[in-house]
C-alpha cells in the first residue's frame, strides 16, 4: 500500500469513544483505499461496530479526526455520512416488504415528472443496477416482501451502491446466508471494487477473508492492532492476533470415566441446520458448545429442550430413546433451559423477584395441586438470594428494576427450585458485567458438582474455556471439533472459523 | 456470477424498457370482491325481483357513499400502519355544528360544506398531531379523542335533537334532488375522491412514501423520509373526508338531527377497509378495494333486509367476511416469513 500513489477514501486516526465512564474503543485507526475491500475483524465487544457507527455517523467520537479522500471531514448525522457516500449494509435488511425493488431503491429520492414517479425512467435506470447485483431483470416490479433473505440482501447493497456509494460497509453481510449465496455477494463486492468503491467488510468467518479481502485491521479490546496484508496471514495467525496473549483461568481438570451419559445424540439432523450431530455429557460435566452466529449450535440446545424437532437421528436420555414434543416435556424428564434473550424469553419483568423464582416450579410450593404457599414461597425465594448473592433490598422488587447480572442470577436460581438433570445454559453471562460473571461462572460450577449435566452455548471464547470440561466446535450444522481441557482460545476460534475442514460424510 | 449469466437474456437488451414497470391495476383481492358482489347481486336479483331495479340499488349506492367517503382515508391511516376509532364521534361534532349553523344563519350549500369539511379537519389535525408526534399507538389515541369528541358533541347537542334542518343538502340526499341522470351525486363524488386517492397511492411519490411507513417506519425515515408530517397528513384527509361524510348523512336522513348520527360508524368504515385488503398490519392496502368492501357489506345489509331475515344476521355475515380477510392477511404473512 503506497500512499504516495493513491490517497486513502477514509482515514481515521486516533478516534477514542467513551459511553459513560467505559471506553469502547481508545486510539483506534483505519485507512481504507479505493478499490479494496478492507476486512475488519475482532471478537464481540471489541469495538468493531462502535467505529463502524463513527464512521456512518450514528455515532460521535470524542477524539480523534477522520479524513476524506485526504480532506478532513466531521461526520455528525448520518446524512452527512450518506452526502459523503458513506452507506451501510446491516445484516437485517432494511427494506419495505410491500414494495417492488425498484420502489425500494429509490425510496426518498425518486425520479419525479411534475407530483408524479416517473416509473418508467426509474425502471430504464434499475435494470443497470439489477445486473449489477445479479437480481433476473423480471424482479424489478416483485414487492420484495416475497424475495428470500439472500435477494433481499442484494436488494440493499443495490439500494446503498446506487446511492453513489464511496465506501460500502458490509456488517457481517455472510452470517445469514449460504455458501452459495456468499458467492454471489463476493461477486457483486468484486464488481463494487473494480468501480473503485472502498469496501469496508466486517465477518467473524475467517475463512472467507482469503477469498474476498485485500487487507485485515484487526482490534482488540477497543484498539485496532496493525493492518495486514492478507497475504501475510493465516486463520490461525488472525485468531491469534484477535484473542492476544490472554491465558485463561481453567477448572481443574476431572474425570467421568465409568459414568453413564446423561444425554446422547447420535447423529442429529435438524432440517438443514444440523447434519449428523454425535454428542455425549455425563452427570456433572460442563460440555461448551461454541459457533458463530448461524452455525446451528443454538438449534442443539433447541432440539435437546424440544423447541425444534429433530428431522434424523436420535437422542438418548439416561439410556432410554427420548423424544420431546415441547419444552413441557423436556422439563418433566429434568430438563431445563435458561434462555439467551433474557427480556424476550426469561424474565416477567413487572413481578417480583420471588414471582420469578417461584414460577419455575410451581408445584414445589403446592401441598394441595393449585394452591400456593406464600410462606413457602418466600422462604425459599430468600433462601436462593442468599445462596446466589443477589443484590437486592428484598424479595419484592420488581425485577425491571435490577441490573442485568442480578436478574440473571435470579433467571438461574429459578431452575434450582427443582436440580435440574440437564441444565441448559444460552450466553448465561451476555450483558453482565465481570463480577457478577464470576459468581455467575461459580454457581455453574457449583451445579455441576452437584451432579447436573450442564450444557453451555456461548459465543464468549473466555467463558467457554473457563467453565467446561469439554468444547465442542460447531460449524455450519456440525460439530467441526471437539477439545479437552488443553484447549486455547486460538484452537477455539481458529476451529469456528474455518481453520480446519469440516470431515462431511457424503 | 453464475446468476447473473443466466439472469441476463441478451434479447431483452435492446428493447427500451420492460412493459411491466408497475404493480397490476387490480389487485386479487380486488377481483375477488368484485366476483362476490356481482353473484350476491345475481343471487339476490333472482330471489328478490326488486333487488336489481332503480329503487333498491340507488339508495344501496347512497348508504355506500359516506363510509366509503370515510373509508378512503381511513385506508390512507391504515397503510401507516395507524388506525382511526374516532370518526365515529368525529361525524356526531361535525353533523351537529353544521346542523346548528345551517338552523341558526341559513347558510348555503357551499359554506356549509365548508365548514363541515373544516371542523372535520380540525378534529384530524388533533389526532394526527398527537399520533405522529405523541409516539403512542394510533388505537389508544384516537379512542382517547373519540371519547373526547363524543363529549363535545353532546354538548353542542344539549339535551335534544336538532330540529328544522333546512333542505341544504338534498342534492347529497335519497330523492330525486340528490341525482343527476339517474346517478346519486354522494356516490359520484366518492366516486371521484376514490380515483384521486387511487392515483395519489399510485403515482405520488408521497402516496408511495405511505407504503413505505407502514412497511417500515425506522427505514423509511434512514430514506429520508418524513415521516411524521406524512402521518399527521393522513388524519388531516380523514377529519376532513368525514366532515363531507357528514354532509352526505345529514342528507340522507329527516329534518331531525338525533344523537346517535354516526355512532357505530366507525366500525362500518373499518369492516370495510380490512374487508377491501388493506392490511391491518400496514404497508398494503388500496382504495379500490375499501369501495368495493363498503358496497360488499352494504350489499350483505340490504339484502338480509329484502330476504326478510332478522337484521342481526347482517352482523354475523359482516364478521365473517372481516375475520376472512384478516386471516388471509395473516397467513400470507406467515407464509412469507418462512420462505
Amino acid at each position: 500500500m503506497s500512499e504516495q500513489i493513491t490517497t486513502p477514501r477514509i482515514a481515521m486516526r486516533g478516534i477514542s469513544k467513551n459511553y459513560g465512564g467505559v471506553r469502547a474503543i481508545r486510539q483506534a485507526e483505519l485507512t481504507v483505499y479505493p478499490g479494496t475491500v478492507h476486512a475488519l475483524v475482532g471478537e464481540n465487544g471489541a469495538g468493531k461496530s462502535t467505529l463502524i457507527k463513527i464512521l456512518a455517523g450514528a455515532e460521535q467520537p470524542n477524539t480523534g479526526t477522520i479524513a476524506f479522500d485526504g480532506e478532513a471531514v466531521s461526520i455528525a448525522s448520518t446524512t452527512d455520512a450518506i452526502e459523503l457516500g458513506v452507506q451501510t449494509v446491516y445484516q437485517e435488511p432494511q427494506l419495505f416488504p410491500e414494495l417492488s425493488i425498484t420502489e425500494n431503491i429509490f425510496i426518498g429520492r425518486e425520479i419525479k415528472r411534475g407530483l408524479r414517479v416517473d416509473w418508467a425512467a426509474q425502471a430504464a435506470q434499475i435494470h443497470e443496477l439489477l445486473d449489477m447485483i445479479g437480481l433476473p431483470h423480471h424482479l424489478a416490479t416483485a414487492p420484495v416482501g416475497d424475495l428470500s433473505i439472500a435477494q433481499q440482501q442484494q436488494v440493499s447493497i443495490a439500494k446503498a451502491v446506487a446511492g453513489e456509494a464511496r465506501i460500502l460497509i458490509l456488517d457481517e453481510p455472510s452470517a445469514i446466508l449460504t455458501d452459495t449465496e456468499i458467492n454471489v455477494l463476493f461477486s457483486i463486492v468484486r464488481r463494487l471494487t473494480a468501480r473503485g468503491v472502498a469496501v469496508i467488510y466486517i465477518t467473524h468467518r475467517l475463512d472467507e477473508l482469503f477469498e474476498i479481502a485485500d487487507t485485515v485491521t484487526v482490534m482488540r479490546d477497543g484498539q485496532t492492532l496493525d493492518t495486514y496484508d492478507i497475504k501475510d496471514l493465516t486463520v490461525t495467525k488472525i485468531a491469534e492476533l484477535m484473542v492476544g496473549g490472554i491465558v485463561t483461568e481453567k477448572r481443574p481438570e476431572r474425570s467421568f470415566d465409568g459414568l453413564s451419559p446423561t444425554l446422547e445424540l447420535h447423529q442429529l439432523d435438524v432440517g438443514h441446520l444440523l447434519h449428523g450431530v454425535d454428542l455425549q455429557i455425563r452427570p456433572g460435566e460442563i460440555l461448551g458448545l461454541y459457533g458463530l452466529l448461524g452455525s446451528g449450535v443454538a438449534e442443539i440446545a433447541e432440539a435437546v429442550y424440544g423447541m425444534k424437532q429433530p428431522t434424523g437421528g436420535r437422542m438418548v436420555y439416561q439410556g432410554k430413546a427420548m423424544v420431546n414434543k415441547g419444552p413441557a416435556e423436556a422439563r418433566r424428564r429434568g430438563i431445563t433451559l435458561v434462555p439467551a434473550n433474557r427480556s424476550a424469553q426469561g424474565v416477567f419483568s413487572f413481578q417480583s423477584i420471588r414471582f420469578n423464582i417461584s414460577i419455575g416450579d410451581l408445584a414445589k410450593l403446592s401441598p394441595v395441586k393449585g394452591w400456593i404457599n406464600r410462606g413457602r414461597e418466600r422462604d425459599i425465594a430468600l433462601d436462593l438470594i442468599k445462596r446466589l448473592g443477589v443484590k437486592t433490598p428484598n424479595e419484592n422488587q420488581p425485577i425491571s428494576a435490577m441490573s442485568g447480572g442480578n436478574a440473571q442470577k435470579v433467571v438461574i436460581a429459578r431452575q434450582l427450585l427443582s436440580t435440574p438433570k440437564l441444565l441448559i445454559l444460552a450466553e448465561p453471562t451476555q450483558g453482565v458485567d465481570v463480577g457478577a460473571k464470576e459468581e455467575i461462572h461459580r454457581l455453574i460450577g457449583d451445579l455441576a458438582e452437584s451432579g447436573t449435566a450442564v450444557l453451555v452455548v456461548t459465543t464468549d471464547l473466555s467463558e467457554v474455556l473457563r467453565i467446561s470440561d469439554r468444547v465442542l466446535v460447531v460449524r455450519e450444522g456440525r460439530i467441526a471439533a471437539e477439545f479437552g481441557h488443553d484447549a486455547t482460545q486460538v484452537d477455539i476460534l481458529a476451529a469456528a472459523s474455518g481453520a480446519v475442514p469440516i470431515r462431511k460424510e457424503a | 456470477m453464475r446468476t447473473t449469466e443466466k439472469s441476463r437474456p441478451q434479447v431483452t437488451a435492446g428493447i427500451p424498457v420492460a412493459k411491466k414497470i408497475l404493480p397490476s391495476l387490480v389487485t386479487g383481492q380486488e377481483v375477488v370482491l368484485i366476483g362476490i358482489i356481482a353473484v350476491l347481486w345475481i343471487l339476490l336479483g333472482l330471489l328478490t325481483p326488486a333487488f336489481l331495479t332503480a329503487g333498491s340499488i340507488l339508495p344501496l349506492l347512497v348508504a355506500v357513499a359516506p363510509i366509503a367517503l370515510i373509508g378512503v382515508g381511513m385506508t390512507l391511516i391504515i397503510i401507516t400502519a395507524g388506525i382511526d376509532v374516532s370518526v365515529g364521534a368525529a361525524i356526531m361534532v361535525t353533523s351537529v355544528v353544521t346542523s346548528q349553523t345551517m338552523v341558526a344563519t341559513g347558510i348555503p350549500l357551499i359554506p356549509a360544506v365548508l365548514l363541515s369539511v373544516a371542523v372535520g379537519a380540525l378534529l384530524g389535525l388533533v389526532n394526527g398531531y398527537l399520533v405522529a408526534y405523541g409516539k403512542i399507538h394510533a388505537i389508544i389515541i384516537t379512542f382517547g379523542t373519540a371519547n373526547l369528541f363524543q363529549f363535545i358533541g353532546l354538548r353542542f347537542f344539549g339535551s335534544s335533537t336538532v330540529n328544522g334542518l333546512p333542505d341544504t343538502f338534498d342534492v347529497f340526499g335519497r330523492g330525486e334532488a340528490g341525482r343527476t341522470f339517474g346517478i346519486p351525486h354522494s356516490f359520484a363524488i366518492t366516486v371521484i375522491v376514490v380515483a384521486l386517492a387511487w392515483w395519489y397511492l399510485r403515482h405520488a411519490a408521497s402516496g408511495r412514501h405511505l407504503f413505505a411507513v407502514g412497511g417500515n417506519e425506522t427505514a423509511a425515515r434512514l430514506a429520508g423520509i418524513k415521516v411524521k408530517p406524512l402521518i399527521l397528513r393522513t388524519y388531516v384527509i380523514t377529519g376532513a373526508l368525514v366532515g363531507l361524510a357528514a354532509c352526505f348523512l345529514i342528507g340522507q336522513g329527516t329534518s331531525t338531527l338525533e344523537q346517535s348520527v354516526g355512532a357505530g360508524r366507525e366500525l362500518a368504515v373499518i369492516a370495510a377497509v380490512v374487508i377491501g385488503g388493506t392490511s391491518i398490519l400496514g404497508g398494503r392496502g388500496t382504495v379500490l378495494g375499501t369501495l368495493l368492501g363498503a358496497i360488499l357489506v352494504q350489499t350483505v345489509t340490504s339484502g338480509v333486509t329484502q330476504m326478510g331475515w332478522p337484521s342481526q344476521l347482517s352482523d354475523f355475515f359482516v364478521g365473517v367476511a372481516i375475520i376472512a380477510a384478516v386471516g388471509t392477511d395473516i397467513l400470507r404473512e406467515r407464509s412469507r416469513r418462512k420462505s
